[in-house]
């Protein structure tokens, strides 16, 4: 085997459906070992990515590969050391859940194991009910469980969690934890930011089909504003006029109280220009995940409206 | 009326129609329509007296009887009185089975899918969908019924009258609407689609079966199925209304039953309810190929059985419809018992040569079912993580094709088997199993080619591939009606059933047989090529 550091790799990946284009320039990779978190609203092109990776889908334009190998034309090899939760799992009505979980582990050559019990048990599924009976939370832990207990080297997770409740949703995350620390790569898309930021190591976003910023939680940072609410000796009134100084707003309860928000990369000439009005008092909020995606989707809503207009 | 059980009703019985619409349109069409063509056709046929008493002669046969019904109508004959008897269990056959598939999508489809909980969770009366849905059918039946009437009118055969065309179209009417309403009972039974479906053939099987025995043995019996009542209707002939008023009291009793079912059980449930099933899978359920056959399972002992029941019930009435000295008593005696013997032999093949092509269009839907699944279970999500799996798309195809094949050959094969061993028992001289074989090996063929070329639209056109189900009805419409509406030789040959020759009393085309294997064979691979390079179809 060949080792490869990018797991995933995925250059200027077009699809269309007829007309519409569903992916116009996808680019990103996923590393050997890391977790790739794939934000993006609804309707981006996360599901359609992800089923192009899968060979579910053929390519329109691009290149795709997963280890190294085409992703349409040598699927069926790559799918031996890959392992896939869809984000809307649809099982076969009269198959109970714990046949479902065997027959997917056999589809991929392995066996119903020590670790299948423990994430049935951890889960809290019954596996002797028919899946026509299953809520879409329980039918997404069929696909977690049977995904968990397979043997892969990458775990692509199309919005997981959407179904399950909090107490689930914390052991898959702790699921998901061990397999970064066994050294799997893993590609998780997902709505539940917080989900991201606290497994990620680096994240893609993708507008409306193109991948528009990819990085590490801190390199995205740098690419934004930092909120800082400041209090001076003495007035901070020029602040204003510095450079990469936004959205200032005056505290009137107390004496020279302020708060705006500063480009990050204009940081230390506003804080120099703050510590020689004499500082009393600092705080810096640094941009959450949030944030970031708030502010890419709320430029994309006003790109619409410019559009419309 | 904003806070009863049955509000909304009015809205969503318009709402389901306009759902509909093309399906019911479709339906329409081709339904008046086979009754109009055919109407306008006979008179063509039968202009002669002659032409007129050598197939009411045939018409008189157990065979034909047990086909097409009795002819209860005395001389003098006319046109409209054939064309009434060939065309009433015919016609009722599809308007049962029309009425199956609207009722099973109107109820038990619809609370699948999860739609029936998302209308019940608004201002909707409880009753309020499934009155709709029997409106539904109500219309849709009454709508065809009159077309129909009117058709026939319009049609004008000799012999025919307005009284008498009204009761064709409005019995047919009250038949579909009577099975259109087992079937609304039946999805409150089973706790899912197909299983409603299932069951409702199972009755329409039994009644049919029972008409059709009772009918050759003796008609008087023929009252034990409410199927066989449209016989009684004497179209043309007596016009007697009151079947129609019977079936109509049938069909409000089963309704009664039909709601007091759905009011005593859940959304979702049934009252055959799901089992808990097996905590780990057999080890018989490992790849595409066991999922499939574990899928189907249940469908495919069905078909099995169905097949061969109705195999062993036509093969029941091999004696009576091989008995030439009771239906041509003149003709035997001057044959002598010898000729009378190989005549007999001769009137059961070309019998078992119909009933062949009847199994074999049967035995065609069952193969066809699973061959189109491999876009429907796809629509249904079903298939995204075996994709996901390194199972190629070869293995998948190859697993449904292969299920398909065994299902319709072994269908075929039962079938055939099933009036051999009923037949064996009444035939004075038995004839052996290897001939009626060439049945089977006479129409395999043409099963495979029909299944081949639905794979090519399910590779070509997924969402479009409903339109290969035309091969068989054309078919069946074409050989089972063929012969009695004459048609020209090219209209037969359409579909690959019109190629065989009328094996099992010939002799099977073994070149013919090799040419259509390789055909089946090339559309298969066709079918895959095109399945392997498009894009799977998205829910």
């Amino acid at each position: 085997m060949i080792m490869v550091e990018n797991v995933v790799e995925i250059e200027h990946l077009q699809k269309k459906f007829g007309k519409t284009v569903a992916l116009e320039d996808i680019t990103f990779a996923v590393r050997q070992g890391e977790v790739f978190g794939f934000i993006g609203p609804n309707g981006a092109g996360k599901s359609t990515t992800i089923r192009t990776l899968l060979g579910i889908l053929r390519a329109s334009g691009g290149a795709a590969t997963i280890f190294g190998q085409d992703v349409w034309r040598d699927a069926v090899a790559i799918h031996t050391r890959l392992a896939y939760v869809p984000g809307d799992v649809y099982l076969w009505p009269n198959l109970t859940g714990g046949e479902v979980i065997d027959l997917f582990l056999k589809l991929n050559h392995q066996k119903h194991s020590a670790k299948t019990d423990t994430l049935i048990k951890q889960f809290e599924l019954d596996p002797t009910k028919k899946t026509r009976t299953y809520s879409k939370g329980n039918r997404q832990k069929v696909a977690l469980i049977a995904a968990f207990s397979t043997e892969a080297d990458l775990y692509i997770f199309d919005e997981p969690t959407s179904g399950l409740d909090p107490l689930n949703e914390e052991i898959f995350q702790k699921n998901v934890l061990a397999l970064k620390q066994a050294g799997k790569s893993i590609l998780l898309s997902s709505h539940i930011l917080s989900e991201v930021e606290r497994m990620c190591d680096r994240i893609g976003i993708i507008r409306q089909g193109r991948i528009i910023e990819t990085g590490s939680l801190e390199e995205m940072r740098h690419l934004t504003r930092t909120v800082v609410q400041v209090q001076t000796k003495q007035a901070p009134n020029d602040i204003s006029q510095l450079a990469g100084v936004h959205d200032i707003k005056v505290d009137s309860s107390e004496v020279n109280k302020i708060s705006f928000a500063v480009d990050s990369d204009q940081m230390s000439p506003v804080m120099a220009a703050l510590a020689a009005k004499e500082i009393i008092s600092l705080q810096s909020t640094p941009p959450t995940l949030e944030d970031l995606f708030l502010r890419y989707y709320n430029d994309d809503r006003q790109e619409v409206k410019r559009d419309a207009q | 009326m904003h806070n009863n059980n049955f509000s909304q009703t009015g809205y969503l019985t318009r709402f389901y129609l306009r759902r509909d619409w093309l399906k019911i349109l479709i339906w329409l069409i081709g339904l008046v329509g086979l009754m109009g063509i055919g109407g306008g056709k006979f008179d063509g046929l039968y202009g002669t007296k002659a032409a007129m008493n050598s197939i009411v002669a045939t018409l008189k046969t157990p065979a034909m009887i047990s086909m097409f019904g009795p002819f209860t109508a005395q001389q003098p004959y006319n046109v409209a009185l054939i064309f009434a008897m060939e065309m009433m269990v015919f016609m009722g056959l599809f308007m049962a089975i029309m009425n199956i598939y609207f009722a099973v999508k109107a109820t038990r489809a619809e609370e699948d899918n999860g739609i029936l909980e998302l209308v019940r969770a608004h201002a909707v009366g409880k009753y309020a969908p499934l009155l709709a849905a029997t409106l539904e059918l109500l219309i849709i039946n009454l709508v065809i019924g009159i077309l129909e009437s009117l058709s026939l009118i319009a049609a004008n055969m000799t012999g025919a009258n307005a009284a008498g065309s009204w009761l064709f179209g409005l019995g047919l009417a009250a038949v579909g609407f009577m099975f259109g309403v087992f079937s609304l009972l039946m999805a409150q039974l089973s706790d899912n689609a197909r299983g409603a479906t299932i069951l409702s053939y199972l009755v329409l099987a039994i009644l049919f079966l029972v008409r059709m025995l009772t009918d050759v043995t003796n008609p008087d019996y023929t009252w034990w199925s409410p199927f066989g009542w449209i016989e009684k209707l004497s179209v043309y002939d007596q016009n007697i209304w009151w079947p129609v008023l019977a079936m109509l009291g049938v069909a409000l009793l089963v309704i009664g039953a039909t709601f007091y079912a759905y009011a005593h059980r859940d959304v979702t449930a049934g009252l055959i309810a799901t089992r808990p099933g097996r905590k780990q899978a057999s080890a018989l359920l490992a790849g595409p190929l066991t999922l499939i056959f574990r899928l189907e399972r249940t469908s495919f002992i069905v078909w099995l059985i169905g097949l061969f029941v109705l195999g062993a019930s036509y093969g029941s009435i091999f004696g009576t419809v091989g008995d030439i000295m009771k239906t041509n008593p003149m003709v035997a005696q001057l044959m002598g018992s010898k000729a009378v013997n190989a005549a007999t032999q001769t009137v059961i093949l070309n019998f078992a040569a119909l009933l062949a092509i009847v199994f074999v269009v049967l035995s065609t839907i069952p193969a066809m079912q699973i061959i189109l699944k491999l876009n429907g279970d796809e629509r249904k999500g079903w298939l995204e993580q075996i994709h996901a799996k390194s199972i190629s798309r070869l293995h998948l195809y190859c697993s449904y094709v292969v299920l398909a094949l065994i299902t319709g050959s072994l269908s075929l094969l039962l079938g055939v088997i099933g009036m051999y061993a009923a037949g064996q028992s009444v035939m004075d001289t038995p004839i052996p199993l290897s001939r009626f074989l060439r049945a089977f090996y006479g129409y395999l063929p043409a099963l495979l080619v029909t299944v081949g070329i639905s794979a090519v639209f399910a590779g070509l056109l997924p969402r479009l591939q409903a339109i290969s189900w035309l091969v068989p009805i054309y078919g069946f419409i074409s050989l089972y009606l063929g012969n009695l509406l004459d048609l020209p030789k090219w209209a037969v040959n359409l579909t690959p059933y019109g190629w065989i020759n009328n094996v099992p009393l010939r002799q099977v085309q073994w070149p013919l047989t090799g040419a259509l294997v390789a055909l089946a064979f090339a559309l298969f691979v066709i079918g895959f090529m095109l399945y392997r390079r498009r894009d799977m179809v998205e829910n």
